[in-house]
C-alpha cells in the first residue's frame, strides 16, 4: 500500500496497544488525495472510526452525493445546492413550508417531493416511513451542520436504507436472535419465556438505525459503518445493548417492561456500547480486509 | 365395641388363677399386639394395669415391642400428668425401662422425659420423687446424650431433693426421708459419674450461695466423701461430656460401671479392674459385696435360716464331697498344668483355702504387704489340716479343661456363700472357732464357705492378673509365699482364726451387732485388732464399734439393722434416723428386714438372691442345685426350678404386702404398732399406710438395685470372655514357646551342621586355590605363546600388505602400459588413416600433375595463341580492367552507402517504435482519463439529472398546484353558474304561468336564456346549442320535449338539434360528460357570461327558496321536465368537479373557446 510508507511507523504499535484511531486521520487524509475515492474510502470507514471534521465528506462521498473525482465536486455541489433551493422554493410557493416550519419537516417535505410522495395537503398524518425519515433526520440534524449536507445526507442514507437494504433489512431480526443465541443463550431463552423475543423494538432498531436511541455522538459511528455499506452492525448494536443491560432485562419479566425499557435505555453507557459492538461485529464478520 | 369388650374379658382372664388360661391369654394379647399397630390396646392394658396392678399386665408391657412404645409411652405421659395415677405410673415405667427394652434410645425423644422432670421437680409426695428419682437413675445411663438438653433439669431436681433432705417441708416423714435421701444419693452418685465437669460445676454454682450452704454442709458434702476425683474433671470438659460421641462407644452397662469406678462407697465402686481402687480393697470387695448383697436379706435368713440351711448346707457338702472322690492332690495341680501352666499357682492350697487373694493380687502390693497374707494362707492351711483335700477335690468333678469352667466351679461355690454366712451368723460361728477341733464335722462345711469365698475373690483377683498382665511377678511372689506358708503351718495354730476372723469379720459383726452373737463379734473385733497391722483399710475401721463407720461405709448401717431380732431392728433404726448423715442404698435393708419379717418367702430365692451379683453363673447354681437333688434323692422344700428368682422375690414382696394388710390386725402389727407409737408417736392406721408406702419405696429400692447388679452381670459376662480369650492367649503363648524351643534345637543342629560345612568349604577352596593357581601358569603361557603367535602373525600381515602394494604397483604399471598399447593403436590408426589420405592425396596429386602437365601443355599451347594474338588484346583488356575497376569501386561506394542507409532507416525504426509504445501509453492513458472523465461527467450529469428530477418534480408539484387551485376556482364557478341557472328557469316558469301561450315561447328563449346563460343571448338558434351545452345528457329528451311544448319554434329548434348534435359530436372525443361544463367554463368567465352573472347575482341569494317553490308551481309535464334537467344538470357538475380535476387537456378547452367564440360571433353576425 502507498499509503503505508507516509503513514506514521508506529501507527501498528499503537493498534497493538489498544490506542485505535490515532493515525487514522492522517490516513484518511492521504486517502482523500486520491482523485478516485470510493471503495478505499469504504473499506477505511468499515475499519476505523472516522475522524469528526472529515465525516460528512466522508458520507457524501459514500452515498454518491459527491462523484468519486475531486473536480467535479464544486460543481456537483452547486447543482445539489440549486436542487436543494430549487425544491425548497418550490415547498415554499405551494405553502408546504413556511420559515415557521420546523427543519426536519423541511427535509421530510422536499424528500417527499423529490419522491413524488407529497401528501395533497400538510395536515395530513404521517405514514411509518415518514416517521421513520423525521427520526433519522432528527439525528443527522445534529450530526451535520450544514442543511444543504443534512438534507442530502439524510436523502441519500434514507435511500440507501430503501434500495440497497431493502432486503437485508428484514432479516436482521433473524440475525440478531442467532448472534445473541452465541453471546447469551441465557438472555435469549429468559427473553423467550417472556415471548418477548418477537416484541423487541426491531423498527426503533433497525428501520431507524437507532435513531432517537442512541445519543447522537454514539449513533454517528454506528451509521459510518452502515453509510460503508453493512447493515449489519445494527444487529450488533442491539446484541450489545442487550448484553449491557442484561441484568435489567433478566430482572424484567413481561415483554412490555423489557420493550419499553428498550426503547428508552440509559444513555450514558452507549460508547461503550457502540464501542464493544463494534468489537463484535468484527469479531463475528471479520475485520473488513483493505481492499488492496 | 364387641372387641372392646373381648379385651375386657380377656383382661380379666389374665388374673385367672389357672396358669394355662393366663399364657393362652398372654399369647393372645401379643398376637394382638403384633398385628394391631393402634394404640387402643396398649392404652387398655396400661388402664387396666393402673386400675388391678395385674402382674400378667406388667410382664406384656413391660415386653412391648417396637411399634408400641409410642403409645405406651404417650399413655404414660397422660397418667404421669395425673397426680392420682403418678405414682404406679412410675414404677410401671421403671419396670419397663429396668427391662431395657429395645426402644430405649426413643426415651430421651419422648416426651415422658420432661414430664417425668417436671414432675420431679414439682411434687411433693416423697414416695413418688423417690420412686421418680429411681427411675430417672435407672434410665440416665440408657440415654447419656439426653444429657445434653436436660442436664440442668436433672441438676435442679438434685438441688431441690438435696435440700429437701435436710429442710424436710410439710409433715414428711422421717422413715420416707431416708428412702429420698438413699435415692438422691443415688442420683448425686449417677450425675457425678455421668457429668462430672458439668455437675461440679452446678455444684459449685449452687452452692455457693448463702442459703444452700447448709444443705452442702449436712447434705452434699457427705456425699462427696464416697467419691474419688473423677479423672473426667482434670481430662475432659463441660462440652466434652456432653459430646454424643462420647456416650455412642459405651452400653448402658459401661456407663453405670464408670459411675461405679468413681465410688469409694465399696457397694459401689468397682474393684474389676483395678481402676484406681487399692488392691486391698479390690481384695476385700468380694467379700463385702456378697455381704452387703446378702445384708437386705440377713433379717429373713435369720428367720428361716436355722431350719433351712442346715440340710442345704449339707446338701451342698455333699455336692462337693460326691463328686469330688478323686484323689485331691491329683486333680489339682494335674488337671490345672496341663491346660494352664500359669495358673497352676493358683491352686496352691493357699488358694484353696481362700486367703489367696492379696498374695496373688498384682505387683502393686509391696512384699511387705503379701508377707502377712501369706502367714494368713499358712494359718488357713494350717487351721484346715486334714480337710484340706476335700476343697481340692472340688474343681475335678466338674470337666474342668478350661477356665470357663473353672468360673463355674467357682460360682457355685460363690452361691453356696451366704448359706455359709447365714450358718455363721446363727450357729456356724462357734464352729468357726471350733474348726481345729472338729475339722471332721464342721470343716468341710466350713471350708466349702470359705472356698466359696475364696474362689469369688479369687476370680476377681484372677481377672485383674489378666487385666494387669503381670502374672510372671506374681507367680514369684505366690512361690514365696507359698514357701513361707509351709514352713508356718506347723507354727502358727492360733492364728489362722486371726485372720480368717479379721478377714469375715466385716459382714459377720455387721450382722451380728443386735444379736446374741454380739460377744462374739466383739471377740471377732479383738481379734481384727491384731489385723490392724496389715493394710485393709476397711477392716480397720470395722474393728471397732459400729457407730464410727457409719460415716463412712453405708454398708455398715444396714448390716447393723440386718439384725436378726426385730427388736434390735428397731434400735438400730432409730439410732439410723437419728443420725442419717450418711446416704446410702444399703439404708433400705432394715427397713427391708422390718418389713419381711413377717413375710415367709421361700429360702431359695433369697438364697437365688444373694447369688445374684453373679447372675452370669446362676444357671450353674440351679444346675448344682439340681445335681445336690438327685444326688440327696429329695428335693428341697420350697424350691421352684421353673419360676426365676427376680420373679419370686418380686412375688414374695407382693405376697408380703399383701399379707401384711391381710395380717395387719393379727399377729405383727399390734407389736410394731406399738413400738412404732412409741418412738415415733403416730398414730397406726397412720403405720400402716406408712408402712405400705415403705414398702413401696423398698421394693423400688430393691428393683433399682436390681437394676444395678444386672448391668453388673452384663459386664462380669463380657468380661469373663476376655478371661477366656486371656487364657486361650496364654495358651497359645506356651504353645509358641514350645515351638520356640523346638526351632531352637533345630538351630543348634544346623549350626554344627554349618561348621562342618564350612570346614569343608575352606578345603574345596584350598582345592580350588591350588587348582587356580595352576591354572594361572598355564593361561599366562598360553598368553605368552599367544602374544608370540600374534607377533608372527602381525609380521605375516605387514608382508602381506607388502605384497598387496606390490600388487596394486603392478597392476598400475600394468594398467598404463595397456593405456600406451591403446595409445599407440590410435596413433597407428591415425597414421595408417593418414597413409590413406596422402595416398589418395598422392594420386589426387599425380592426377593433378597429370592436369598440371596437360594444362600446361594448353597453356603453351593458349600462350602460343596469345602471343600470337597478344598485341591486339591487352589494351581492350586493360581498359575493360579499368572499367571493371571502377565499376567495383562503384559498387563498393554503393554498398557503403547502401549500409549507411540501413543503419539509419534502423535507428529510424527503433525511434518509431518507442514513439509508438509512448503513444500507446498516452493512448492508455487518455482512455484512462477518458473513463474517469465520462465517469465525472457521468457524476454531474447524474447531479444534473437529479436536479432534473426535483425540477421534474416540482414542476409537477406545481402542476398539482394549479390544478388544484383551477379545480378549486371551477367548483366555486360551478356552483355559482348553477344557481344562477336555477333561478332564471325559475324566473322563466313565472313568466310562463302568467301568459299561458306566449308564455310558452317565453319561456322557451326563457329556458335557452337560462340554458345559454353563459352566452347571454336568447336568439333562436341559441336555446339549442344551450340546451347542448348545457343539458348534454338529457339534450335529446329536452329537445324533443320542448319540441311538443313549443310549437311555434320548433323550426328553429329542430334547426338546432342537428347542430347541436353535431357539436356534441365533436365535443364527444374528450370525454362524455366534461366537456359541457368545461366547455362552459371559458364562457363562464368570458366578458358576456360575467355580465349574465352579474345580472343575475342579486337573484342568486334567494335562489334556494324560490327554487323549491317554482318547481312545485309549474304545470306538471314542464315541473318533471324540469326537475330532470336540474336534476341532471346539477349531478355531473358536481360529481365531475370533485374526482377528476386534472384530465381536462388544454387543447380541448380552447377548442371549446373558439368554437364558442366562433358560435357568438356567428351569432353576432
Amino acid at each position: 500500500m502507498t499509503e503505508d510508507s507516509q503513514r506514521n511507523f508506529r501507527s501498528v504499535y499503537y493498534e497493538k496497544v489498544g490506542f485505535r484511531g490515532v493515525e487514522e486521520k492522517k490516513s484518511l487524509e492521504i486517502l482523500l488525495k486520491d482523485d478516485r475515492l470510493d471503495i478505499e474510502l469504504r473499506t477505511f470507514s468499515q475499519r476505523f472510526p472516522l475522524p469528526s471534521m472529515y465525516r460528512a465528506l466522508v458520507w457524501k462521498v459514500l452515498l454518491g452525493i459527491l462523484p468519486p473525482h475531486h473536480e467535479s465536486h464544486t460543481q456537483v455541489m452547486t447543482y445539489r445546492k440549486e436542487q436543494y433551493s430549487d425544491v425548497l422554493h418550490a415547498l415554499r410557493v405551494v405553502r408546504f413550508v413556511s420559515d415557521a416550519t420546523p427543519q426536519v419537516e423541511v427535509y421530510l417535505r422536499m424528500y417527499q417531493l423529490e419522491s413524488g410522495k407529497l401528501p395533497r395537503s400538510p395536515s395530513f398524518p404521517l405514514k411509518p416511513e415518514d416517521e421513520v425519515f423525521v427520526a433519522i433526520a432528527k439525528a443527522m440534524e445534529e450530526m451535520v451542520e450544514d442543511s444543504v449536507d443534512c438534507y442530502w445526507i439524510i436523502r441519500c442514507f434514507v435511500n440507501q436504507l430503501n434500495n440497497k437494504y431493502r432486503d437485508s433489512l428484514p432479516q436482521l431480526p433473524k440475525a440478531f436472535e442467532q448472534y445473541l443465541n452465541l453471546e447469551d443463550s441465557r438472555l435469549l431463552s429468559h427473553l423467550k419465556t417472556c415471548s418477548a423475543v418477537s416484541k423487541l423494538p426491531y423498527d426503533l432498531w433497525f428501520k431507524r438505525c437507532f435513531a432517537g436511541c442512541l445519543p447522537e455522538s454514539s449513533l454517528q459511528r454506528v451509521w459510518d459503518k452502515v453509510v460503508s455499506g453493512s447493515c449489519k452492525i445494527l444487529v450488533f448494536v442491539a446484541v450489545e445493548i442487550l448484553l449491557t443491560f442484561k441484568i435489567k432485562v433478566m430482572a424484567l419479566n413481561s415483554a412490555e417492561k423489557i420493550t419499553k425499557f428498550l426503547e428508552n435505555i440509559p444513555q450514558d453507557s452507549s460508547d461503550a456500547i457502540v464501542s464493544k459492538a463494534i468489537d463484535l461485529w468484527h469479531k463475528h464478520c471479520g475485520t473488513p480486509v483493505h481492499s488492496a | 365395641m364387641a372387641q372392646q369388650a373381648n379385651i375386657g374379658e380377656l383382661l380379666s382372664m389374665l388374673d385367672s388363677s389357672v396358669l394355662s388360661v393366663r399364657d393362652d391369654v398372654t399369647a393372645v394379647f401379643k398376637e394382638n399386639l403384633t398385628a394391631d399397630r393402634g394404640p387402643m390396646l396398649v392404652n387398655t392394658l396400661v388402664d387396666y394395669y393402673l386400675e388391678t396392678n395385674s402382674q400378667p399386665v406388667l410382664q406384656i408391657l413391660t415386653t412391648l415391642q417396637e411399634p408400641h412404645d409410642k403409645h405406651l409411652l404417650d399413655k404414660m405421659n397422660e397418667y404421669v400428668g395425673k397426680a392420682a395415677s403418678r405414682l404406679s405410673t412410675l414404677s410401671l415405667l421403671g419396670h419397663v425401662i429396668r427391662l431395657q427394652p429395645s426402644w430405649k434410645h426413643k426415651l430421651s425423644q419422648a416426651p415422658l422425659l420432661p414430664s417425668l422432670l417436671k414432675c420431679l421437680k414439682m411434687d411433693t409426695d416423697v414416695i413418688v420423687l423417690t420412686t421418680g428419682v429411681l427411675v430417672l437413675i435407672t434410665m440416665l445411663p440408657m440415654i447419656p446424650q439426653s444429657g445434653k438438653q436436660h442436664l440442668h433439669d436433672f441438676f435442679d431436681i438434685f438441688g431441690r431433693l438435696s435440700s429437701w433432705c435436710l429442710k424436710k417441708p410439710g409433715h414428711v416423714t422421717e422413715i420416707y426421708l431416708v428412702h429420698l435421701h438413699a435415692s438422691v444419693y443415688a442420683l448425686f452418685h449417677r450425675l457425678y459419674g455421668m457429668y462430672p465437669c458439668n455437675f461440679v460445676s452446678f455444684l459449685r454454682s449452687h452452692y455457693s450461695m448463702k442459703e444452700n450452704l447448709e444443705t452442702f454442709e449436712e447434705v452434699v458434702k457427705p456425699m462427696m466423701e464416697h467419691v474419688r476425683i473423677h479423672p473426667e474433671l482434670v481430662t475432659g470438659s463441660k462440652d466434652h461430656e456432653l459430646d454424643p460421641r462420647r456416650w455412642k462407644k459405651l452400653e448402658t452397662h459401661d456407663v453405670v460401671i464408670e459411675c461405679a469406678k468413681i465410688s469409694l462407697d465399696p457397694t459401689e465402686a468397682s474393684y474389676e479392674d483395678g481402676y484406681s481402687v487399692s488392691h486391698q480393697n479390690s481384695a476385700r470387695f468380694p467379700h463385702r459385696s456378697a455381704d452387703v448383697t446378702t445384708s437386705p436379706y440377713v433379717d429373713t435368713q435369720n428367720s428361716y435360716g436355722i431350719a433351712a440351711s442346715t440340710p442345704y448346707c449339707t446338701s451342698r457338702l455333699s455336692s462337693f464331697s460326691s463328686p469330688g472322690q478323686l484323689p485331691p492332690t491329683l486333680s489339682a495341680p494335674s488337671t490345672r498344668p496341663l491346660t494352664e501352666p500359669p495358673q497352676a499357682t493358683f491352686w496352691s492350697p493357699s488358694v484353696v483355702c481362700g486367703m489367696t487373694t492379696p498374695p496373688t493380687s498384682p505387683g502393686n502390693v509391696p512384699p511387705d504387704l503379701s508377707h502377712p497374707y501369706s502367714k494368713v494362707f499358712g494359718t488357713t492351711a494350717g487351721g484346715k489340716g486334714t480337710p484340706l483335700g476335700t476343697p481340692a477335690t472340688s474343681p475335678p468333678p466338674a470337666p474342668l479343661c478350661h477356665s470357663d469352667d473353672y468360673v463355674h466351679i467357682s460360682l457355685p461355690q460363690a452361691t453356696a456363700v451366704p448359706p455359709r454366712k447365714e450358718e455363721r451368723t446363727d450357729s456356724a460361728r462357734p464352729c468357726l472357732q471350733r474348726q481345729h477341733h472338729l475339722p471332721n464335722d464342721r470343716g468341710p462345711e466350713e471350708l466349702s464357705g470359705s472356698k466359696g469365698s475364696v474362689t469369688l475373690s479369687d476370680l476377681q483377683v484372677f481377672l485383674g492378673n489378666l487385666a494387669f498382665e503381670e502374672d510372671s511377678i506374681e507367680k514369684d511372689k505366690e512361690e514365696a509365699a507359698i514357701s513361707k506358708e509351709l514352713s508356718e503351718i506347723t507354727t502358727a495354730d492360733a492364728e489362722p482364726l486371726v485372720p480368717r476372723g479379721g478377714f469375715d469379720s466385716p459382714f459377720y459383726r455387721d450382722s451380728l451387732p443386735g444379736c446374741p452373737r454380739k460377744t462374739h463379734s466383739a471377740a471377732c473385733g479383738a481379734q481384727g485388732a491384731s489385723v490392724n497391722a496389715e493394710p485393709l483399710n476397711s477392716s480397720l475401721d470395722k474393728l471397732g464399734p459400729d457407730t464410727p463407720k457409719q460415716a463412712f461405709t453405708p454398708i455398715d448401717l444396714p448390716c447393723g439393722g440386718a439384725e436378726g431380732s426385730p427388736a434390735g431392728n428397731r434400735e438400730r433404726q432409730t439410732s439410723l434416723q437419728t443420725s442419717i448423715l450418711t446416704p446410702s442404698p444399703c439404708k433400705i435393708p432394715p427397713q427391708k428386714g422390718a418389713g419381711f419379717g413377717s413375710g415367709q418367702p421361700p429360702p431359695y430365692d433369697h438364697l437365688f438372691e444373694v447369688a445374684l451379683p453373679k447372675t452370669a453363673h446362676h444357671f450353674v447354681s440351679k444346675k448344682t442345685e439340681e445335681l445336690l437333688q438327685k444326688a440327696k434323692g429329695h428335693t428341697a422344700e420350697d424350691y421352684r426350678p421353673c419360676s426365676s428368682p427376680v420373679e419370686v422375690l418380686d412375688r414374695l414382696i407382693q405376697q408380703g404386702a399383701d399379707a401384711h394388710s391381710r395380717e395387719l390386725n393379727k399377729l405383727s402389727l399390734p407389736s410394731k404398732s406399738v413400738d412404732w407409737t412409741h418412738f415415733g408417736g403416730s398414730p397406726p392406721s397412720d403405720e400402716i399406710r406408712s408402712l405400705r408406702n415403705q414398702l413401696l419405696l423398698l421394693h423400688n429400692q430393691l428393683l433399682y438395685e436390681r437394676f444395678k447388679r444386672q448391668q453388673h452381670a452384663v459386664r462380669n459376662r463380657r468380661l469373663l470372655r476376655k478371661v477366656i480369650r486371656a487364657a486361650a492367649l496364654e495358651e497359645h503363648n506356651a504353645a509358641m514357646k514350645d515351638q520356640l524351643k523346638l526351632q531352637e534345637k533345630d538351630i543348634q543342629i544346623w549350626k554344627v551342621s554349618l561348621q562342618r560345612e564350612q570346614a569343608r568349604y575352606s578345603q574345596l577352596q584350598e582345592q580350588r586355590d591350588t587348582v587356580v593357581t595352576q591354572l594361572h601358569s598355564q593361561v599366562r603361557q598360553l598368553q605368552h605363546d599367544r602374544e608370540e603367535f600374534y607377533n608372527q602373525s602381525q609380521e605375516l600381515q605387514t608382508k602381506l600388505e607388502d605384497c598387496r602394494n606390490m600388487v596394486a604397483e603392478l597392476r598400475l604399471q600394468l594398467k598404463k602400459a595397456n593405456s600406451k598399447v591403446c595409445h599407440t593403436e590410435l596413433l597407428l590408426s591415425q597414421v595408417s588413416q593418414k597413409l590413406s589420405n596422402s595416398e589418395s592425396v598422392q594420386q589426387h596429386m599425380e592426377f593433378l600433375n597429370r592436369q598440371l602437365l596437360v594444362l600446361g601443355e594448353v597453356n603453351e599451347l593458349y600462350l602460343e595463341q596469345l602471343q600470337n594474338k597478344h598485341s591486339d588484346t591487352t589494351k581492350e583488356v586493360e581498359m575493360m580492367k579499368a572499367a571493371y575497376r571502377k565499376e567495383l569501386e562503384k559498387n563498393r561506394s554503393h554498398v557503403l552507402q547502401q549500409n549507411q542507409r540501413l543503419d539509419t532507416s534502423q535507428k529510424r525504426i527503433l525511434e518509431l517504435e518507442s514513439h509508438l509504445a509512448k503513444k500507446d501509453h498516452l493512448l492508455l492513458e487518455q482512455k484512462k482519463y477518458l473513463e474517469d472523465v465520462k465517469l465525472q461527467a457521468r457524476g454531474q450529469l447524474q447531479a444534473a439529472e437529479s436536479r432534473y428530477e426535483a425540477q421534474k418534480r416540482i414542476t409537477q408539484v406545481f402542476e398539482l398546484e394549479v390544478l388544484d387551485l383551477y379545480s378549486r376556482l371551477e367548483k366555486d364557478g360551478l356552483l355559482k353558474k348553477l344557481e344562477e341557472e336555477k333561478t332564471e328557469a325559475a324566473e322563466a316558469a313565472e313568466e310562463r304561468l302568467d301568459c299561458c301561450n306566449d308564455g310558452c315561447s317565453d319561456s322557451v328563449t326563457g329556458h335557452s336564456e337560462e340554458a345559454s346563460g353563459h352566452n347571454g343571448e336568447a336568439k333562436p338558434p341559441r336555446p339549442g346549442i344551450a340546451r347542448g351545452s348545457s343539458g348534454s345528457r338529457g339534450g335529446g329528451g329536452s329537445s324533443s320535449s320542448s319540441s311538443e311544448l313549443s310549437t311555434p319554434e320548433k323550426p328553429p329548434s329542430q334547426r338546432a338539434g342537428p347542430f347541436s348534435s353535431r357539436w356534441e359530436s365533436a365535443m364527444g372525443e374528450p370525454s362524455s360528460s366534461i366537456p359541457a361544463t368545461v366547455g362552459s367554463l371559458p364562457s363562464s368567465k368570458s366578458f358576456l357570461g360575467m355580465k349574465a352573472r352579474e345580472l343575475f347575482r342579486n337573484k342568486s341569494e334567494s335562489q334556494c327558496d324560490e327554487d323549491g317553490m317554482t318547481i312545485s308551481s309549474l304545470p306538471e309535464a314542464l315541473k318533471t321536465e324540469l326537475g330532470k334537467d336540474a336534476g341532471v344538470e346539477a349531478k355531473p357538475a358536481l360529481t365531475v368537479d370533485g374526482p377528476h380535476p386534472s384530465p381536462p387537456t388544454p387543447d380541448s378547452v380552447g377548442q371549446l373557446r373558439i368554437m364558442d367564440y366562433n358560435e357568438t360571433h356567428h351569432e353576432h353576425s
